[in-house]
């Protein structure tokens, strides 16, 4: 019997209230996910999408979420994912949205991309500084040394303040 | 098993990231300022930061976003056209009155992003399933090799593939090869390295004959084959019964006693009884024909208090008929009883101090040898070279002592009183068993009688110097040759059953290795050459002469110089590839070696009626260092080759005792049960519980070791209850009982008056000792070995009438029923007494080791007499009533153990201890105070089997065991007469009881 295939959509939770980061959890993610499901697609697309549904991973700090659906009704979570607009935990509703950056067939495909979209993110952060710094951080994130964190972070700083 | 498989899951997922929330009550702090503080504490587990200032901190984060510091460069940032919304976090622009250092939010920002691209390439580059990397390829990838050469791999997997070879595991074979195979192959080193490798558990002379063809086990400080890995267990068999069986006993220990006659025979009899049967002092054994066993006691303990059975054969006098002459005797004991007896022996003569000047030459020799192969540790080949210029040629490089004996510990002690010198000549003298009818063909072919010389080969060299004295002397020549007349003679018996047990040969033979045949055959008997002789007719009806049981192998410097002067393997080969045809007989001339052999008949089945001498053989004493040179040449000559089973094998057809197995009162006995109770133990344990048999459940109290002492207190408690119910009368006094009852009883037969006062006087005895030892003590249980008692209690067991009816005088018959009571009352008062019994089945069953001897009930009978095909009743199944209690204690376990992962509380951890460890309970066991073991089944139990087979020779399952006697004698009692002896027996793996007969053979 071949293995059921499933696809991972690698989300991004964009919202302007900084304390919307409070309500990131996988339990108000996945509550409104399905929420939008249901309003999009009505009952049938609800239960399409329940199956094998969950939230794989996610970073309060950076707004990532990584849901899990299954191959065959991904598109129907894929396109209510736009409806959804806000989060709720604990009787606290903050506007947000859902932006899709990548739709994997693995776990390891949408953790690739990851790397790779907030390494971009990183560089175009500091696309402006102009110091001494710049180059170095540059170095050092191309080639993915970012396991010094400190020694980085210690170089940023040190941009952003003279800049 | 769910804990396993979590625990299976964790390791994959070691490597995945987990969520992070962020959750109000318990704020991360994720800021800069902590992750320099924090140096490398990792951003997944912001739950575990919680610093003491955490709030404010917290506090300070929330308030990050809110800063309007970062909004410019934000919009910056955003405006480059990703498709994401612009006002990210624009509301933060509001609150400019919180003042805030504007970088941190930046800092923030991109080390969220920063932490979260470390968990992710964590996850996507490091391996997280427990295959190899070549594994997790797909196989359109993969190549040949790969798991060797690492440039097989694709490049991005090579790092972590070169980290995994890296391992210990997979480098485990270098250690040995520093050499190259030649080196370690040469002959030096081997001889090294097999020092070093036997210096635990030492290797008999054929060990590596044995290795090679044998499992082995390292059993009593030695390395001892066990079976041959070849599929031969009927073939030895066959070969017991028809052919030879060869088995190799080097590692039986040999006492030496040497000192006066009387002094010597005075106090060995403290050691053992003529209840038991001859002792030391039995004419035949001590005049030095015949070989004698018997069963030793601690001194003056008898009947408790066993040592273990020895064989002892006295040096035969040397013509001159003075009796205080100093005598040499020597036991042979199994190496597991061998300390045990060589203590009391040196209590009992008060050897105590280990005087070298008594024998000086063996201590010297000994330390000369261990010299010479530490020498040969240190230095190797040229050293040793040096050591050996002087003499052509020895051939002892191997230690060649003792692996019973601490090396340097001297193995001499002399008594001042009494002057008796005990030896310790353990693996000095080798020792070769031939089992079967055909042996004696094996040795008459393979063993050629040595020439007579009387010039000396080489005027430099020892060798043969002792053989050319002695024959010098016509009166030693004209034993020699009366020996070899024996010696040849004996190709014309059918068996060696035909002769006398024990019966004692002493010869010097030449070197075997000389005649050895150029393909193996099997040795057959030539009838027609001695069928109708005189003398073979002679030498059976009247055995061997005391004189020829002479041999040279009692004096120890002969010895000595035999072993020194052996012809090495490789001389001897070089010779005969001289020779001027090839493949043509060998003649040394005066440089062939004569070695002194003893040869000693070993009796077959001696007890019983059916197979009358099965088994018998003969055993052969050799001079060290020559066990290969005689091995291979019986080898040759069609002898099969056994191992430790097939000796036990022997022993169990042959309805003979085994050692240690056999002997549950003495220590040696004591320690194998214990040991083969853990062996069985971990092997049940090694089995998951749903696949075990469940013991409780089969009503199976002790299914790897047999309770003796319970069995017997738990007969001796029943006894004295039913005597309590029964008998009043005849409680205080014994003695008195037996002597009111034997009169009040008529008495059918008359004739047998002093036969029955034999008997009571035995009584007495036993009666006198009973009391003793319950005034002294009153726990321990031993094994009744008196032969007349045996005898009474043989008589009992068979049944009257039936088929098994033999003919017998009816004065038996009237003896046997006056002593019944006497008997029964003897016995009432010694209730701790166990019987060697021997078992053979009626139908269908095999019987297995500790199973269970149990009482027919009257309806069983019953059954048995209606329908001719009845097996045996059933055990109705028992409630395992500890299973429950197992669950919950396991139940509790686990609660405590999570309860540990979570609160990793050490005081709740010793607590859980506290609570186990008293009370460990094995699913399918009795756990340890076990209920009254007779009456725990339907059946009463009588007693255990301690050997169970189908046995091959009678063609039935056949058993030997112990039963009570108190319990014996109830049931025989009990039983009629047509069915006397009918006992149940059941496997402690079934329910299924079979009935079997029982016989005590004496």
């Amino acid at each position: 019997r071949a293995a059921l295939r499933c696809r991972y959509l690698l989300c991004e939770i964009v919202s302007e209230d900084p304390r919307c980061r409070q309500c990131i959890d996988e339990r108000a993610v996945g509550a409104a996910a399905k929420d939008a499901v249901a309003r999009t697609h009505g009952d049938y697309g609800l239960a399409c999408c329940s199956i094998s549904f969950t939230v794989k991973y996610l970073n309060a700090y950076t707004g990532i979420v990584l849901l899990r659906c299954r191959k065959d009704f991904y598109r129907l979570l894929w396109s209510a994912l736009p409806f959804v607009t806000y989060l709720e935990n604990r009787n606290q509703r903050y506007s947000c949205f859902f932006n899709t950056l990548h739709v994997g067939g693995t776990i390891r495909t949408c953790q690739k991309f990851l790397v790779q979209y907030n390494r971009k993110q990183l560089l175009l952060l500091l696309h402006n500084c102009t110091s001494e710094g710049k180059q170095l951080l540059h170095s050092y994130i191309l080639k993915g040394a970012l396991l010094h964190m400190d020694f980085v972070l210690c170089c940023m700083m040190h941009v952003f303040h003279f800049s | 098993m769910s804990n396993a498989r979590e625990k299976k899951r964790a390791k994959k997922m070691r490597n995945q990231p987990a969520s992070v929330t962020l959750s109000s009550d318990c704020g991360p702090c994720p800021s800069g300022i902590q992750h320099h503080n924090g140096g490398s504490r990792s951003f997944q587990t912001p739950k575990q930061d919680l610093h003491p200032d955490s709030s404010q901190e917290f506090q300070q984060q929330r308030h990050q976003h809110q800063s309007p510091g970062p909004s410019y460069r934000k919009e910056q940032y955003f405006s480059k056209g990703q498709g994401r919304g612009r006002g990210g976090w624009r509301g933060g622009r509001q609150n400019v009155s919180q003042e805030m250092p504007k970088y941190i939010t930046a800092s923030t920002f991109a080390q969220a992003r920063a932490a979260e691209i470390n968990a992710m390439l964590k996850a996507v580059t490091q391996k997280s399933s427990n295959s190899l990397v070549f594994q997790t390829l797909p196989r359109h990838m993969r190549r040949r090799a790969m798991s060797h050469n690492i440039k097989r791999l694709p490049r991005r997997l090579r790092e972590i593939a070169r980290k995994e070879a890296e391992k210990a595991v997979h480098q485990k074979k270098e250690h040995s090869k520093n050499k190259c195979r030649k080196a370690r192959r040469r002959h030096v080193n081997l001889v090294v390295e097999f020092n070093r490798r036997q210096k635990k558990n030492i290797w008999l002379e054929t060990h590596i004959w044995h290795a090679k063809r044998f499992h082995m086990v390292k059993k009593w400080g030695y390395c001892l084959g066990d079976r041959p890995t070849t599929k031969s267990y009927r073939a030895c068999y066959r070969a017991m019964t028809k052919h030879c069986l060869l088995q190799d006993l080097s590692y039986y220990c040999c006492l030496e006693l040497n000192g006066k006659e009387e002094e010597l025979l005075k106090v060995l009899a403290r050691m053992c009884s003529i209840d038991t049967g001859p002792t030391f002092a039995a004419v035949p054994c001590l005049s030095g024909r015949l070989q004698g066993s018997l069963v030793l006691y601690r001194a003056d303990r008898y009947p408790e208090d066993l040592l273990g059975p020895i064989t002892f054969i006295w040096k035969p006098k040397d013509g001159s008929g003075i009796t205080s002459e100093t005598r040499q005797l020597w036991i042979w004991t199994h190496p597991s009883l061998k300390q045990d007896i060589l203590t009391e022996l040196k209590t009992v003569f008060q050897c105590s101090e280990p005087v070298e000047t008594c024998s000086p030459e063996p201590i010297v020799t000994l330390l000369q040898e261990e010299k010479q192969t530490d020498v040969a540790m240190i230095v190797g080949k040229k050293r040793k070279r040096e050591d050996n210029e002087g003499e052509k040629a020895v051939p002892v490089k191997k230690i060649i002592g003792d692996g019973t004996r601490v090396p340097l510990e001297s193995y001499c002690w002399t008594s001042q009183t009494t002057g008796v010198v005990i030896s310790d000549l353990t693996m000095e003298i080798l020792r070769y068993r031939l089992i079967g009818p055909l042996s004696h063909c094996v040795l008459t072919e393979a063993l050629k009688t040595a020439s007579i010389q009387t010039e000396m080969a080489d005027a430099e060299t020892e060798l043969n110097n002792w053989w050319v004295e002695n024959c010098k002397n016509s009166e030693k020549v004209s034993l020699h040759q009366r020996q070899e007349a024996i010696f040849e003679l004996l190709q014309g018996i059918n068996s060696p059953s035909e002769i006398a047990a024990g019966t004692i040969l002493g010869l010097t033979v030449g070197d075997p290795r000389v005649n050895l045949p150029k393909k193996s055959s099997k040795a057959m008997p030539n009838p027609e050459k001695y069928q109708d002789n005189e003398k073979v007719r002679q030498l059976l009806l009247e055995g061997v002469p005391v004189e020829c049981a002479h041999s040279f192998i009692w004096d120890q410097t002969i010895c000595k110089n035999v072993t020194e002067n052996k012809i090495p393997e490789q001389d001897l080969n070089h010779m005969r590839g001289e020779l001027l045809v090839p493949g043509s007989q060998l003649d040394l001339g005066p440089c062939e070696s004569k070695i002194p052999i003893l040869l000693v008949q070993q009796p077959g089945k001696v007890a019983g009626e059916d197979r009358p001498g099965w088994g018998s053989g003969w055993d052969i004493y050799l001079p060290k260092g020559w066990g290969m040179a005689f091995w291979i040449p019986f080898i040759y000559r069609g002898a099969r080759v056994g191992g430790l089973q097939e000796g036990l094998k022997h022993s169990e057809y042959k309805r003979t005792p085994h050692i240690p197995n056999d002997f549950p009162d003495c220590p040696a006995g004591i320690q194998f049960a214990k040991e083969l109770e853990n062996v069985l133990l971990e092997k049940f344990k090694r089995r998951p519980p749903a696949k075990r048999a469940n013991y409780v459940k089969l009503g199976t109290l002790a299914p790897f070791l047999c309770p003796w002492g319970q069995l017997t207190r738990d007969w001796e408690v029943r006894n004295k209850a039913q005597e309590e119910s029964v008998v009043t009368s005849s409680a205080d006094s014994k003695s008195g009982a037996t002597e009111r009852q034997v009169p009040c009883e008529p008495k059918p037969g008359l004739t047998i008056e002093d036969s029955q006062g034999d008997i009571m006087e035995e009584m007495a005895k036993i009666q006198n000792l009973c009391k003793e030892d319950g005034a002294a003590t009153s726990s321990g249980f031993f094994v009744l070995r008196n032969r007349k008692l045996l005898k009474q209690l043989s008589a009992r067991c068979r049944p009257t009438c039936g088929k098994g009816q033999r003919v017998r005088p009816a004065s038996k018959l009237g003896q046997k029923e006056m002593t019944e009571d006497a008997l029964l009352s003897i016995f009432k008062c010694y209730p701790r007494v166990l019987v060697w019994v021997s078992l053979s089945l009626l139908r269908k069953g095999s019987p297995e080791l500790h199973a269970m001897i149990c009482i027919p009930t009257q309806e069983d009978f019953l059954q048995l007499n209606k329908d001719q095909l009845f097996c045996g009743p059933q055990e109705p199944k028992h409630s395992d009533i500890f299973k429950h209690k197992i669950l919950k204690l396991k139940e509790r376990k686990k609660k405590k153990n999570n309860g540990n992962a979570l609160e990793s509380g050490a005081s709740d951890a010793l607590e859980a201890k506290a609570v186990e460890e008293p009370k460990e309970l094995i699913l399918g066991l009795w756990p340890d105070p076990l209920p009254d073991v007779t009456s725990h089944c339907s059946r009463i139990l009588l007693g255990f089997v301690t050997q169970g087979d189908f046995s091959l020779a009678a063609g039935c399952g056949e058993a030997l065991g112990f039963v009570n006697l108190t319990g014996l004698l109830h049931m025989l009692s009990s039983q009629p007469t047509d069915k006397k002896g009918l006992v149940l027996l059941r496997t402690p793996a079934s329910l299924q009881y079979r009935f079997a007969r029982l016989n005590i053979e004496v």
